[in-house]
């Protein structure tokens, strides 16, 4: 089993979280917010001095977000629980409990809770953010009594960008990945624990920015933050430029954490035919971040530089627009198979559990994962075909249609295992069926838009708008309360209570579908998408749609209910409940801060999927030099 | 497996008639389409809405048949007997099928329907010069050989290929008239052409698909970014075009 030195000497009180909590533990997070807003409303302010400007302008604004970024991560604790360590000073002792989870830490374990709590309150926000749309497109024009235009825009494009960036981007990987990696793998932490402690650590401020960008003058783009119409249409481009920026470099860390563990930390045994299928979903999504990501951002600071510095990459007489929509949709489609991506491979991990059978053509699903990767890195022009030379339209509609090919593969294997198993319909397993009903329609609606002459008439209509909701919400969002439900025992070592879990999942695959079905038909009908006010012929629909998105948004309360609830005061979990044979099940509920203890080491000696009658066990423990 | 297999057979019949059903009934209820180019685009949408839903329901039909057959029984506990890893047929089958459908996805109604869309651009021997100019957050329209400048509501005539030039005074935008089918960006800094040939007679007080609309975000005027157009006869163009030249 790889260790390091850290994570692998016996800590006193190794459980964790045995401490009662105190409120002074929380005081780490209490610094790190007020040193951000002083390093803001420092820097902004000297700089507003130095340049006779106003602190709402781009250049304050932009200095201003730096210097409460670094305020927030010094506060945070990773002055004494890193860098003082790095100029040979005395590193602060690990934290193994409760306060671990207020402070910068390098315990994967608890960075991933701290990335679930997180998306659970940018979903919130947001999704507060799509009610307030979807009221405003209640009436053929509620400019009067509802948001102004100005406000839509603004709207819609923080509810973009968060629920891209800040939730979908991390749900699973974060929150599910960070926690199960080192787990499923037989590590004890993951390759960069410190790097992975600070990648949660940049979120907030990204996100607060974002959120709050409307102070500063808001932005009118949507999530896509276009050029030109980025530099004259509010100053709050800037925070959406480093907020996007924060959030990308934020993703980035982790899928170096994910590459570098699968490859370097794996246990005893565990050659790559025998890597669970989760892990291959977070090494196929890292892949696409570390080569596509770099790129984007680049873009949206080389936009921000023409907005501060008076560069003329992509504005201006010489400036080229359409080079900002390359870098942009170079890692922006492939992004949604970066939420896509562990999704499929949390059904393959759930599905073959459930119906206590191997999962099915193995290879192929792996290959289906890393082939989307691969194919999906080449085909972001489909966003603009409307905007690109004829000579690149075949080229991309050909590769954009190709990626149907690989993402089929994960359907074989799933239709695969479901087929003459004895499929327990558990609520994660329901959400996992759901998951995939909604991504089907998803998906072959993708086609639509990868097809050149479709795509004249349906781009930028609500036909898209419904294609990417049943992708991301429908497929990534039910997946992810699947996998919440799934490892809920796991982290918590309580029980969700199944009717309400299952209740929920009835209640939002029904209303799910009548908020984006109806949008395909306003698509066809003419409905643009980004406006707030439309043509009277569209209203029936729409009102229809709003209604439905207004049951939909208050389901969510269900699940947040739920899982408080369990948490708080749930049934006490077995250490296996599904009778799943994946190697996190071999650990107590909850998971102790040590996961596997000095002493003894996991050897893999067969397919972790065998669930035949009398099928040997595929884990191995042997004590170690040290324990003897 | 092969009994439960035959189920599925009448699953898979009775899906696809309520759902090819449907489709029948929404592709009859179809909009207008005003231009030999919306009806190129809508055949490749309604031929993939086909072929979707057929799909949707042999695939999808699939995991909700699995879900009700091979689920356990309340006090069912224990494997299944059939604990097959692979079955070759099966994947065989279904790669070269997914493999079969994107070529052929590819050639129609993908190049088929682009090279149909380009053949009109090139026989397009004398087509209407229309001079479009987009700006935050209104177009206005010239037509350059009929001596016509700066008009806010576009006119065109009937069964004739118009040449729209597109140009943007400030940021992309994007000119869309909802019922011709086609769309095109205005980028900064270029110019771009896009071809459409209307056929059905109309204005956009008669039906609102025949509307100028702006389709990409350009800032808190979008939404209200349209333009009013009229499909005349082409006697009637004539006419409007010497009661509006210099």
């Amino acid at each position: 089993m790889a260790t390091t030195d850290v994570q692998g000497r016996t800590v006193g009180g190794a459980g964790g979280g045995e401490q009662p909590f105190v409120w002074s533990m929380v005081l780490p997070m209490v610094r790190a917010g007020l040193f951000g807003f002083i390093g803001y409303f420092a820097a902004a302010w000297i700089t507003a001095m130095v340049t006779h400007s106003v602190i709402v302008n781009p250049l304050p604004a932009t200095l201003g977000y730096v210097f409460g970024l670094l305020g927030w991560i010094a506060g945070s604790g990773i002055w004494d629980g890193w860098i003082r360590r790095a100029f040979g000073g005395e590193e602060a002792p690990s934290l193994t409990g409760v306060e671990r989870y207020f402070r910068f830490s390098s315990d994967p374990k608890a960075t991933a809770v701290r990335y679930v709590i997180f998306n659970v309150l940018a979903f919130f926000f947001a999704g507060l953010a799509a009610m307030m749309i979807r009221i405003q497109l209640l009436t053929p024009d509620s400019t009067s009594w509802w948001l102004s235009e100005v406000h839509y825009n603004m709207t819609f494009g923080i509810h973009g960008l968060m629920m891209l960036l800040a939730v979908a981007a991390s749900v699973i990987v974060g929150g599910m990945g960070y926690y199960l990696l080192p787990i499923m793998l037989g590590a004890r932490t993951v390759i960069y624990p410190r790097l992975l402690g600070l990648s949660w650590w940049l979120l907030p401020p990204a996100a607060v920015a974002v959120f709050l960008s409307p102070l500063i003058g808001g932005f009118q783009t949507g999530w896509w933050g276009y050029p030109p119409l980025a530099q004259n249409s509010g100053s709050g481009i800037v925070f959406y430029a480093l907020g996007a920026a924060t959030l990308l470099t934020s993703s980035l860390l982790g899928a170096l954490n994910i590459m570098g563990t699968i490859i370097y930390m794996r246990a005893k045994g565990m050659s790559l035919g025998r890597v669970p299928m989760f892990v291959w979903g977070l090494f196929a999504a890292s892949t696409i971040l570390i080569v596509e990501a770099p790129a984007t951002f680049t873009g949206t600071l080389m936009d921000l530089s023409d907005m501060i510095l008076g560069s003329h990459f992509y504005t201006g007489p010489t400036g080229i627009p359409l080079a900002y929509d390359d870098q942009f949709w170079w890692l922006f489609h492939p992004e949604v198979y970066v939420f896509a991506l562990p999704a499929f491979a949390l059904w393959l991990e759930i599905l073959p559990a459930a119906a206590q059978r191997p999962l099915f053509a193995r290879n192929w699903a792996v290959a289906g994962l890393l082939g989307v990767s691969m194919v999906g890195v080449m085909l972001g022009v489909h966003h603009y075909f409307t905007a690109v030379s004829a000579v690149r339209m075949p080229i991309f509609m050909t590769i954009t249609e190709t990626v149907s090919i690989p993402t089929g593969f994960v359907f074989l294997a799933a239709l695969g295992t479901l087929w003459g198993g004895r499929l327990k319909l558990s609520s994660p397993v329901l959400l996992c069926l759901m998951a995939m009903m909604n991504f089907l329609i998803g998906g072959l609606t993708g086609i639509f838009n990868a097809d050149v002459p479709a795509d004249f008439q349906l781009h930028n209509t609500y036909w898209v708008i419904a294609h990417f909701h049943y992708t991301i919400l429908g497929a990534v969002i039910f997946s992810w309360l699947a996998g919440l439900y799934w490892w809920f025992p796991k982290v918590t070592g309580r029980m969700v209570n199944e009717f309400w879990a299952k209740f929920h999942a009835w209640w939002f695959f029904i209303f799910f579908n009548m908020t984006f079905f109806p949008m395909f038909i306003l698509g066809i009908e003419g409905m643009n998408r980004r406006i707030a006010v439309y043509l009277p012929y569209l209203h029936p629909l729409n009102e229809f749609v709003s209604i439905s998105a207004f049951f939909l948004g208050a389901g969510f309360l269900i699940p947040a209910a739920n899982l408080y609830i369990s948490w708080r005061s749930g049934k006490k979990a077995p250490q296996n409940p599904w009778g799943s044979k994946s190697l996190e099940w071999h650990s107590p509920s909850p998971t102790p801060y040590i996961v596997f203890p000095e002493g003894s080491e996991v050897t893999v000696v067969g397919p972790n999927d065998n669930y035949a009658d009398g099928a040997p066990e595929p884990f191995v423990w042997a004590p170690t030099a040290a324990g003897k | 497996m092969v009994k439960a297999f035959g189920g599925l057979v009448v699953a898979w019949i009775i899906g696809m008639a309520i759902a090819e059903g449907l489709t029948a009934y929404g592709v009859d209820h179809w909009p207008l389409l005003g231009s030999v180019q919306a009806h190129i685009t809508a055949d490749a949408t309604i031929y993939l809405i086909w072929q979707a839903v057929a799909i949707y329901v042999l695939v999808g039909g699939t995991i909700v048949y699995c879900a009700i057959r091979f689920r356990a029984r309340p006090g069912d506990s224990g494997p299944p007997a059939y604990q097959r890893r692979y079955f070759g047929p099966f994947v065989i089958f279904w790669l070269i099928m997914s493999i079969a459908i994107n070529l052929a996805n590819t050639i129609y109604p993908g190049m088929v329907g682009l090279e149909q869309l380009w053949g009109i651009q090139l026989k397009a021997k004398h087509p209407l010069v229309v001079d479009v100019t987009a700006q935050q957050w209104k177009w206005t329209f010239s037509y350059p050989k009929q001596g016509i400048t700066d008009v806010s509501k576009l006119v065109v005539p009937v069964g004739q290929t118009i040449d729209f030039v597109l140009r943007t005074k400030d940021v992309m935008h994007d000119f869309w008239v909802p019922a011709w089918g086609v769309k095109k960006d205005v980028i900064p800094n270029e110019i771009r052409h896009l071809y459409v040939t209307p056929t059905v007679l109309g204005s956009t007080k008669t039906n609102p698909m025949i509307r100028v609309q702006c389709s990409l975000i350009c800032g808190n005027g979008h939404p209200m970014m349209r333009a009013p157009v009229e499909v005349l006869t082409k006697a009637a163009f004539k006419t409007w075009v010497s009661n509006n030249s210099f």
